[in-house]
């Protein structure tokens, strides 16, 4: 018995705003219109917009919490030990009282409650974001939310990416194809994202910011020894297109294909309906939705995803 | 002592010109004779502030590595395979797992948040916390005379938000960052660590927006974590003429909510072409209409932090 498995994109681009969540949605619309089970990650968990560009509203699935310590005064003997093995520094010991915990300096890691031999300190824990699910169009949407002004952004990532987990492992629900959207950067949430991967897009702009940008996302997608082809949005706009293709000749950069500039793209967009959904069949003549089909086309020949 | 203004640019969504914005406010406060302004790029993932602020001579470049970040170190010879690091789930992170083929536990390395459990729950003292080299702070005078300093991330070390704090941290021992009386520092985009790093501390806050959809909810979830800190803050509304059917939501969001608009940028290629010379555009195209837009937005930015 062959065991099947969806395939993953991940769309990321180190620099923000190039179009990441634009070409996100855009491809999990193509491939429903093609028949394809699509299942969208919106892995951006500090910032997820996918379901405003979709359109979709969202059903919570689940809180992410996260660990904080409590302590238990009467069963504290103030030993001390806790807060001499905290390397955060997230325990405050002051003389003759018992520890005082510092939670935003608290990693998590529950030391202080496996290590206080009067289990004094008991498992408390806090909301810091939230999962949701959602479907428009046939297109299942899973994505993480940060609360604003909690930092651990990774915990969430960590969440969803579990929830993935379980999804491709039941051949009940299983996707086609799951295309995952990142943050911007180059850091750990994106890092994990892009380790999820069977191929990646990086999306770029041709402008000097665009061009370090993506040099920098594509070392770190070549450290976790994935495959990709960038596309290039906003191909269109003056003034640095000719030497930004030269340096990605230069470099070797493969190209999946490019979209022009585009007021459709900034239509639909802001409409919260894809360029490429297109119910009224308004957007088909644009170059725009051309440059989607082409990029589509180039996806298929490159990745082994059957038509 | 004189009192040093600390400015951050910050928008949530990212690409919404943050960098620009900072780098022309950057020019027109250095030619206004009532500042003495420096820069700092706290976007420590995508520092991009120094293509338009290059060294003014190369050879005058401080760097400085940073070993901050903590983390988990195996040692082969002092374990005896009893698993109970993987058994008992010393990590709360899974930063480690039995690898079958050695047949001994293995840390990963990304994972891994260097918090020391694994170090003191191993009977056997397996494991040893070591600082890693987790990025660089560069910091020098650049072309335009303005002093800039930035971080840089190591691909894979995680903790952006730590390098941020060293950031702001190595300006305040530095001799030209010392007879300053305003710094902007250019912010990282998203609401998470790295954000709050750079906000903590700060004295006002620039939030860059543009009127679509994702680029209102993401200045409102960044607007969140500004208040939290209780720091004053106003917004600059980039490629403010977007032909785009989100507007009348976009502006009845402005008018109800009473927030300080420092000016609106309309969306000009008078500023990509100033990029593509690697130039801020106030001084590429001092005359544009974009330009023009800037110099107000820092003459209300002065009254607003005076």
């Amino acid at each position: 018995m062959s065991i099947l498995k969806p395939k993953i994109i991940c769309v990321t681009g180190g620099k923000g705003g190039t179009g990441k969540t634009l070409v996100a949605v855009n491809l999990a619309t193509i491939f429903k219109n093609h028949g394809k089970k699509v299942l969208l990650i919106d892995g951006d968990v500090e910032n997820p917009n996918t379901y405003l560009l979709l359109g979709a509203k969202l059903k919570s699935l689940a809180n992410v919490e996260f660990f904080i310590p409590k302590i238990n005064n009467e069963k504290c003997s103030m030993c001390g030990l806790c807060a001499e093995n905290c390397l955060s520094h997230a325990l405050l010991k002051v003389k003759d009282i018992p520890p005082i915990p510092m939670l935003n300096l608290c990693s998590g890691c529950k030391l202080c409650y496996k290590i206080c031999p009067d289990n004094a300190i008991e498992k408390d824990s806090k909301i810091i974001g939230t999962l949701y699910e959602s479907e428009k169009n046939e297109i299942k949407l899973m994505l993480g939310e940060l609360k604003p002004s909690e930092a651990r952004s990774a915990v969430i990532v960590k969440s969803l990416m579990q929830h993935l987990d379980r999804i491709i492992k039941n051949p009940n629900v299983m996707p086609d194809v799951v295309i995952i959207d990142t943050a911007p950067g180059a850091h750990c949430d994106v890092e994990e994202l892009i380790q999820k991967a069977d191929i990646v897009i990086p999306v770029t702009e041709p402008t000097r910011f665009g061009l370090l940008d993506l040099t920098r996302i594509i070392e770190l997608i070549t450290l976790l020894n994935k495959e990709y082809r960038a596309i290039v949005n906003r191909a269109s706009l003056p003034g640095y297109k000719e030497e930004f293709s030269l340096e990605l000749k230069r470099r070797d950069i493969e190209i999946l294909g490019e979209i022009p500039l585009s007021q459709e793209v900034v239509e639909s967009y802001c409409q919260g309906t894809p360029l490429m959904e297109d119910p009224s069949g308004i957007y088909t003549s644009s170059d725009a939705y051309h440059a989607f089909n082409q990029i589509y086309d180039n996806l298929l020949k490159w990745s082994d995803i059957q038509k | 002592m004189k009192k040093i203004i600390k400015i951050g640019i910050l928008s949530g969504k990212g690409g919404v010109g943050k960098t620009s914005i900072t780098a022309s406010l950057g020019i027109i406060a250095q030619q206004d004779h009532e500042f003495k302004p420096a820069l700092v790029d706290c976007d420590v993932d995508a520092p991009n502030l120094s293509i338009l602020f290059p060294p003014r001579s190369p050879d005058k470049v401080d760097k400085k590595e940073i070993t901050g970040t903590l983390k988990s170190t195996f040692i082969e010879n002092a374990c005896i395979k009893c698993r109970s690091c993987v058994e008992e789930n010393y990590c709360e992170f899974d930063a480690i797992s039995w690898n079958q083929v050695t047949d001994f536990p293995e840390i990963d390395y990304l994972a891994c948040e260097g918090c020391g459990a694994c170090k003191v729950l191993c009977p056997e003292h397996a494991f040893e916390i070591n600082p890693v080299k987790s990025g660089e702070i560069i910091s020098y005078v650049s072309k335009f005379d303005l002093a800039l300093t930035y971080g840089k991330t190591i691909l894979g070390s995680t903790t952006s938000g730590k390098l941020v704090s060293d950031v702001k941290e190595y300006i305040k021992n530095l001799e030209s960052y010392s007879d300053l009386d305003l710094i902007l520092i250019d912010g990282p985009p998203g609401i998470g660590c790295p954000v709050i790093a750079t906000v903590s501390g700060l004295d006002y806050v620039i939030a860059v927006t543009e009127p679509t959809p994702s680029g209102l909810h993401d200045l409102k979830r960044a607007i969140e974590v500004i208040e939290s800190f209780q720091i004053p803050f106003g917004i600059v509304i980039n490629k403010a003429d977007l032909q785009s059917p989100f507007q009348a939501q976009f502006k009845q969001f402005m008018l109800e909510n009473n927030y300080v608009i420092l000016g609106k940028i309309n969306y000009s290629e008078d500023i990509p072409i100033a990029m593509s010379h690697a130039q801020p555009v106030v001084i590429e195209n001092p005359k544009s209409e974009a330009s023009r837009a800037i110099q107000i937005i820092f003459q209300n930015l002065k009254k607003n932090i005076s």
